[in-house]
């Protein structure tokens, strides 16, 4: 028998060409608990998918021996069978129903006629229950009438209620509160004490610390290090994630900045379905002419949240004040907002970006219609122009401006939704994720574009998720980290340790930081 | 061939699967009527028959267009129908009076719908189930169930009369020498952006097609009374909204909210306008099919119009209108008119029973969307 309950070795993934993992291992003991961290994109959801089978064995390279014996699932199915349960990030309850009716989902209690046996599973709910020190809930209430700590819960319970000999948890206090925190945490001790085993997976990287006996860290999907935890800080797991050499795709700055033109107050966005958490908790910042800021921060910190808010798009209630050359101005729509010269181009291009039945020219003119039309009436001639004029300034690839935008490229999509909002002439320009699912050539194109409206005086927010990216670009880099304004960097030799640091740091008195933040002028 | 192909051909030229659709169903009844379906008399007949979906169909294929879907049209188009007859009938309104009156009805209470749809945030679904209870609720309290009659002659010429002979054979040389026009503006203006022209025989054969059709379709009634004039009036309106949608600003607006809402709205476009605006000219073409219909039956009926939703948001779908929205043709939703209407004339003419009818007309439906979204593929 194997000392190791889980042992992936050499796991290699690779989606069209491109190795998302390339050659991990990680392996885990009985009642272990093995913190993975990585970098937004780094590779540990790619990993997790692997381990849970929702990557099917052979879709895939390397091994997994679970137990001892090789493991090859088909199917989530098969993995749970075998006692691998992975715990999403979104919580998969049905909020209307019972607690003891979504411990059981799929594995129902019944009596004869496929009647539900209701009070042999609230017998057992309950046991799980007392077993996780919850004896206070009431397993016959729905679900949506407890917190999301306590929703937490009852998904461990529905995993233990599988037999669960290994919980897989990712980022399981995304939506939790502190107090809710702590009792995760209880709870996951409680667990490695009977043996069950755990992979956490979190950016907090104090919680990692409190709770994982072993850390591994993957970087763009390389194996960095595995470490006992009574070995590291959490200074030195900051290091291993990040580490990454900018390169020479960013154009050299040469812009000069200028006077503040953008301003905003006191950006507060509540959640949409949980109106009492706050996504973006009273953030004010400025922006000068020509100037480029990055905005850093983890998934989900709340950064599309507040650059959606100062444009008007945020679905949920918030509150901001906005400034543009010193005035109030009332962007509490993207209309107003275009009109005023405040552009954003959104991070999800598929929803929020393309227009998938209109053609690519269509959608590069899609805000600026109306500068065509005499009386509705469009003149298809100088429409067309100032469409090829857009696709060879932005070197768009398509062989015609009639063809579908959804044959395109991710990194061609890209551009026409850059032009589209290009043509709107802003003053401040909102970028969200601007090379998400774009190809590295494409990218430094964007890049290049980039620096040439700040050269132009283009007042420039960028949000983007790669450190590397808001180093190589921003004049001057915000970190936002649940929903706060963390830090505000002037981008010399600013290091992404720092930055990563500030974005991860709950409170900065645990961790002392390389160099102090620095504040902007 | 193999399917595939097949089904690419369908999909891109969804015209030609519906001609031949029609084709089928045109030989079809030609063959078991004994010839009696494609007389002058008769395909007149059904022309005049189809206008009233067709102007529906005009109007719903740009709600359909713009993500939403109004059932209230067949109730708006019997109450709006109603009025027209009360107004000429019991207020003696002078015909135009009572055409500005009733077209701006229909305006108004279009305007309606869509401020509950567009502001209020009332799911389309809604708003038109409710307007369907409520206005043939008040054309039953207007009319206290008592159909209004007899309308006024003038009021009759709409839905009845027909266009002398030589201003159908004028019509026909003006849209003959329309479609040249237009078809040499398209060539020049392609040609001037040194965009790839399609061969001149092949714009040529189809210059040459169109004549064809509109010389038979004039000779074909003019052999009979003469175009009738609902006929003429969908000509326009066909002319007119395809123009708005493929030339206007707003033509173009509604195609990108029905296809993704959310980054319309984000390119600072006034999606609630939009809605609002297409909802209205729901409005206005259920006052003029209502003024149609009142004028066909010569009378105001408390029933009128009954169903009429279904037949329109029918023609859409069947003439290719996507039900996701965001794409979707004028000619096609009349086409699809085209298609019912045949059905219900040759069903008609047959003696087929009316439960059989609707068991065809329910039937074809459910066809021609399982062919829309089986050749587009699993997006």
């Amino acid at each position: 028998m194997s000392a190791y309950l889980l042992e992936m070795k050499g796991i290699v993934k690779q989606f069209d060409g491109v190795r998302a993992l390339d050659g991990i291992d990680i392996k885990v003991k009985p009642g272990e608990c093995v913190g993975l961290c990585g970098e937004n994109g780094a590779g540990k959801s790619t990993l997790m998918k692997i381990l849970s089978a929702v990557y099917p064995h052979g879709s895939w390279e390397g091994e997994i021996l679970w137990d001892g014996k090789p493991l090859q699932a088909n199917s989530v199915r098969d993995t749970e069978a075998a006692g691998i349960v992975i715990i999403h990030q979104e919580l998969m309850l049905v909020p209307q129903l019972s607690v003891a009716e979504n411990i059981f989902m799929g594995h129902e209690l019944t009596l004869p006629g496929g009647r539900m046996n209701y009070p042999a599973m609230h017998r057992r709910a309950q046991e799980l229950m007392n077993e996780l020190q919850m004896p206070d809930i009431n397993v016959a209430l729905p679900v949506m009438q407890y917190g999301g700590g306590h929703q937490q819960l009852v998904e461990i319970a529905k995993a233990l209620n599988k037999q669960a000999r290994l919980l897989i948890l990712d980022e399981p206090s995304s939506s939790l509160s502190t107090s809710e925190i702590a009792v995760l945490l209880n709870i996951i001790k409680s667990l490695k004490a009977r043996g069950v085993a755990c992979v956490y997976i979190s950016h907090k990287l104090d919680e990692v610390a409190a709770v994982c006996d072993t850390i591994t860290v993957i970087r763009d999907g390389k194996h960095i290090a595995t470490t006992p935890m009574q070995a590291l800080s959490v200074d030195q797991i900051i290091t291993q994630m990040v580490g990454r050499e900018i390169t020479a795709m960013y154009p050299a700055r040469e812009h000069a900045v200028g006077e503040v033109i953008f301003e905003a107050r006191h950006v507060t966005c509540l959640d949409v379905d949980n109106p009492k958490r706050k996504r973006v908790d009273d953030v004010s910042f400025t922006v000068r002419r020509g100037e480029i800021v990055g905005i850093a921060g983890l998934v989900g910190a709340g950064r599309t949240e507040l650059v959606s808010a100062l444009f008007g798009a945020y679905a949920g209630t918030y509150r901001c004040e906005v400034l543009m050359h010193g005035k109030p101005v009332d962007t509490s729509s993207p209309l107003k907002s275009i009109r005023l010269g405040l552009c954003m181009v959104p991070e999800d291009r598929k929803q929020h970006g393309i227009v998938p039945d209109l053609n690519v020219g269509q959608n590069i003119t899609l805000t600026i219609l109306s500068q065509f039309s005499r009386h509705s009436h469009i003149d298809a001639e100088s429409e067309l122009q100032t469409i090829e004029q857009q696709i060879s300034r932005l070197q768009l690839k398509t062989a015609s401006p009639f063809l579908p935008i959804t044959g395109l490229s991710g990194g061609n999509q890209q551009k026409a939704v850059l032009a589209k909002m290009l043509l709107a002439q802003p003053q401040v320009l909102i970028l969200d994720e601007p090379t998400r699912g774009v190809d590295v050539g494409a990218k430094a194109e964007i890049y290049k574009l980039i620096a040439a409206l700040a050269k132009q005086g283009v007042a420039i927010i960028m949000v983007s998720s790669e450190l590397a990216e808001v180093l190589g670009m921003s004049d001057r880099v915000l970190v936002i980290g649940e929903g706060k304004l963390r830090g505000d960097f002037v981008n010399q030799n600013l290091s992404q340790e720092t930055v990563l640091a500030a974005a991860i740091n709950q409170s900065p008195a645990t961790l002392d930081t390389p160099s102090p933040p620095q504040a902007a002028a | 061939m193999n399917s595939l192909s097949i089904k690419q051909v369908f999909s891109r030229y969804k015209i030609i699967a519906l001609l031949i659709a029609i084709a089928i169903i045109w030989t079809f009844f030609f063959w078991k009527t004994d010839g009696g379906f494609l007389t002058p008399r008769n395909l007149s007949n059904l022309l005049r028959q189809m206008s009233v979906t067709g102007i529906l169909a005009c109007g719903m294929v740009l709600v359909i267009i713009a993500g939403e879907i109004d059932l209230s049209v067949g109730s708006l188009l019997g109450l709006l129908g109603g009025v027209a007859a009360i107004m000429n009938v019991t207020a003696q309104l002078p015909l135009p009076l009572n055409l500005a009156l009733v077209l701006l009805l229909g305006l108004l209470l279009g305007l309606f719908n869509g401020y509950l749809t567009a502001y209020l945030r009332i799911p389309s679904f809604i708003v038109g189930l409710g307007g369907m209870l409520a206005f043939r609720g008040i054309l039953l309290g207007v009319t206290g169930g008592l159909t209004i009659a007899p309308v006024s002659e003038d009021l009759v010429y709409l839905g009845q009369g027909y266009l002398p002979t030589q201003i159908g054979v004028v019509l026909m040389i003006v849209l003959f020498a329309l479609t040249l026009v237009l078809t040499w503006l398209r060539r020049s203006n392609r040609a001037q952006h040194g965009l790839p022209l399609p061969a001149l025989w092949r714009d040529g054969v189809k210059v040459l097609i169109i004549g064809a059709v509109l010389l038979l379709f004039v000779r074909t009634l003019n052999s009979y009374d003469g175009v009738p004039v609902p006929v003429l009036l969908l000509l326009a309106l066909l002319g007119l909204f395809s123009y708005v949608t493929t030339q206007t600003v707003f033509g173009r607006r509604i195609y990108s909210v029905g296809s993704n809402m959310e980054a319309t709205r984000l390119s600072g476009v006034n999606v609630q306008a939009v809605k609002l605006w297409v909802f209205g000219i729901m409005g206005v073409m259920c006052a003029l099919a209502g003024l149609v219909n009142t004028a066909r039956l010569a009378a105001g009926s408390p029933s009128a119009g009954n169903m009429g939703e279904l037949d329109a948001i029918a023609a859409c779908f069947i003439g290719g209108t996507s039900m996701r929205g965001g794409s979707g043709t004028i000619y096609g939703a009349l086409i699809g008119a085209l298609v019912m209407a045949s059905l219900d004339n040759g069903m008609s003419m047959l003696d087929v029973g009316t439960y059989w009818q609707m068991i065809v007309k329910g039937s074809i439906l459910m066809l021609a969307v399982w062919v829309d979204v089986s050749t587009r593929g699993g997006r």
